[in-house]
């Protein structure tokens, strides 16, 4: 894009740049590491997570981390995953959902009674959770588009009506998912729902380059300036929040596969975890700044948090305290240096 | 056009409308659910809520939010019980323990939103995990010798003691009504948080203190949910884990409920105290017609939801 030359207007006279100086032109590589400085820093965060562990795990268990442990990670990461991308779309728009934890809970009850049966059977299902959770996002896209609302206390409401839907699928825990389901979704053998994140990820890489991913970029940036462009915000609201629904209840469908069974309440904690893993991932709470990939690192880096604690001894009980700390320092040293790369444009 | 009545009044007096005719609805379904008992009984859970939505109504006039509340409540609830071993002597001490905890809570809330810049969702969000691991690891998951104490006699006497005919706690709440009317609609203070969350660059270049009066707020807001947390114990008798859960939630739905905007700089306490009554009204008219825990939820959401399209289509008239 920025080596496209400008051309001058035909109005000016040649030699006359239309709007002041031209811009200072800057590396690419410069420009990009500028642009995508949270995706950057979520990725090394990953990465000094990942060294920490595997060396605490070495000098724990005196060998490395084998497919047991790198498949249980993937596998219980997956929901959060899936939830976190959903919740990366709405916070682009510079929304925020907090029924997150209402979807997961209503698919994953949903997908405990209904998915038993043939192949057949369990495809349409899965379909049908999904189109669940498309609804559930496009109800909190209409109020929140059509009603011009807030969307914290937006999406409070719908998580308290979605929690209340999921408990009367299923008062208790329990239901079944048969074990030919979970091998698709989370082999607990292999780590095959890495296939899951790379699908997630290109699917990202086609949105952002697609209108609609541009519109929601857009209308997160500066709403007014998106609809002075043309750019439809409220039908661009919609649409990342019915995607989002529809994340979610994928979300739901890898947790009820992974837990084998289904529970109307295990849900609740992806409303604040899938804040925390877009927070993590460099995603702006302020809109239309940030990447589903770092998303995924985020919500990668919080189970890797979890394993850290956990190798190190550290009590359990103060495992929260642990997290909320690294959030703030995580978000601090983010901001930090991201204002010093960005500093000069 | 001229109004008889300033929409942010008519909010108020329609969260108040909702309240009394939650109550004659009440009445209708259940006989004595208007009586004097019953009605002090749901005031007094009213209360809590009530406390909670003063410290979020202070943070959400700046166009803030406390997601802290839960375990900051908590965690308050535990310290009373487990500072005072429920012994009067003691109580001195851990009550201004208590509070101290829930204000300085609330102080490093504001201070990290205002000076590292950290957005208030991700803030109080993290500062609930760090207080519910604190209070976790410290009481060993409330399985400390201190932890099955009880909340000392002088505070279960403020909840469930009577003064003219009514419970003290409510006396108190009237106090803390009256006080937070006062001081946000006739100090300083007020006028800089009104101001704050209609233009917080404007406020500063009328000479606000922003950062200061941000980080009091936020202070407050912690303040007001460790009373919250102390007058649970004193009215359940115990503390227990999780007791904090369904208060965040409902403050901020008393508070949106009571008028207050969620982006700041409108709205009032009167509203969000009438609010925690009519959510408190609404929970116990839902009770009385034995209606289970799940369509308790829906309906809660749906109310919600239909009341904010209402005010925000208002809104928009204007």
């Amino acid at each position: 894009m920025n080596s496209v030359p400008r051309e001058t207007p035909a109005l000016l006279p040649s030699g006359v740049p239309e709007d002041g100086p031209a811009p200072r032109r800057r590396p690419i590589a410069v420009h990009l590491i500028g642009q995508n400085i949270g995706l950057i820093l979520a990725l090394a965060i990953l990465g000094l997570s990942l060294i920490i562990f595997v060396g605490l795990f070495a000098f724990e268990q005196h060998r490395l981390p084998g497919n047991f442990e790198v498949t249980s990670s993937v596998n219980n990461t997956m929901p959060l995953a899936l939830a976190a991308c959903g919740q990366t779309l709405v916070v682009l728009t510079r929304g925020i959902d907090l029924s997150v934890g209402g979807v997961v809970d209503l698919t994953n009850a949903l997908a405990a009674i209904f998915l038993a049966g043939s192949v057949l059977h369990m495809i349409i299902v899965s379909v049908l959770i999904l189109l669940v959770g498309a609804a559930a996002g496009l109800v909190n896209g209409l109020v929140v588009g059509l009603g011009r609302l807030q969307p914290i206390v937006v999406t409070l409401a719908t998580l308290s009506i979605f929690q209340g839907l999921a408990i009367r699928a299923l008062p208790q825990p329990g239901g079944v998912v048969p074990t030919g389901y979970t091998a698709v979704l989370v082999n607990p053998n292999v780590p095959t729902a890495l296939l899951f994140v790379v699908l997630a990820v290109l699917g990202w890489m086609a949105l952002r380059r697609s209108r609609l991913g541009v519109a929601i970029f857009a209308v997160g940036n500066d709403e007014q300036s998106a609809v002075a462009l043309g750019i439809r915000a409220v039908r661009t609201k919609i649409i990342a929040y019915t995607l989002a629904g529809t994340l979610y209840a994928a979300a739901g469908l890898f947790l009820a596969a992974n837990a084998t069974s289904g529970d109307a309440t295990t849900g609740d904690v992806y409303t604040l975890t899938s804040i925390v893993a877009v927070v993590l991932g460099g995603v702006s709470l302020f809109g239309g700044r940030g990447s589903a990939v770092g998303a995924i690192c985020g919500a990668f880096i919080t189970t890797m948090i979890v394993n850290i604690l956990f190798y190190a001894h550290i009590n359990p009980l103060y495992q929260s305290f642990y997290e909320g700390l690294f959030l703030v320092i995580a978000v601090v040293l983010g901001s930090a240096v991201g204002s010093f790369a960005r500093r000069g444009r | 056009m001229t109004r008889l009545l300033s929409p942010g009044a008519l909010r108020v007096l329609a969260a108040y409308g909702a309240a009394v005719l939650l109550f004659i609805i009440g009445a209708l379904v259940h006989p004595g659910f208007a009586s004097f008992s019953s009605v002090t009984s749901i005031l007094l859970i009213a209360s809590f809520v009530g406390l909670v939505a003063a410290g979020q109504c202070f943070v959400i006039l700046i166009g803030g939010i406390d997601l802290s509340v839960p375990w900051v409540l908590n965690a308050a609830a535990i310290l009373v019980a487990t500072a005072s071993l429920g012994e009067n002597a003691r109580a001195p001490y851990a009550l201004a323990l208590t509070l101290g905890m829930g204000a300085g809570a609330g102080v490093v809330n504001g201070a990290c939103i205002v000076w590292l810049g950290v957005p208030a969702v991700v803030m109080t969000l993290a500062m609930s995990g760090i207080v519910e691991g604190l209070a976790l690891g410290l009481s060993g998951g409330m399985t400390c010798a201190a932890c099955a104490s009880y909340a000392p006699p002088i505070v279960r006497d403020a909840v469930h003691g009577v003064f003219l005919g009514v419970p003290a706690a409510l006396w108190l709440w009237l106090v803390v009504i009256l006080v937070v009317s006062f001081v946000l609609s006739f100090t300083r203070f007020g006028r800089a948080t009104y101001a704050i969350g209609n233009n917080p660059r404007a406020a500063f270049l009328a000479g606000v203190n922003v950062n200061l009066t941000t980080v009091a707020l936020y202070a407050l807001s912690g303040f007001f949910s460790a009373l919250a947390g102390i007058l649970l114990v004193g009215f359940g008798g115990q503390a227990s884990l999780g007791m904090g859960a369904p208060y965040l939630f409902q403050s901020i739905a008393a508070v949106v409920i009571g008028g207050v905007s969620i982006l700041g700089g409108r709205g009032n306490y009167l509203g969000a105290a009438a609010g925690s009554v009519s959510l408190v009204a609404l929970v116990s008219v839902l009770l009385a017609l034995n209606m289970p825990d799940y369509g308790r939820s829906i309906i809660y959401g749906l109310v919600i939801l239909a009341l904010l399209l209402l005010y925000g289509r208002e809104e928009r008239e204007q």
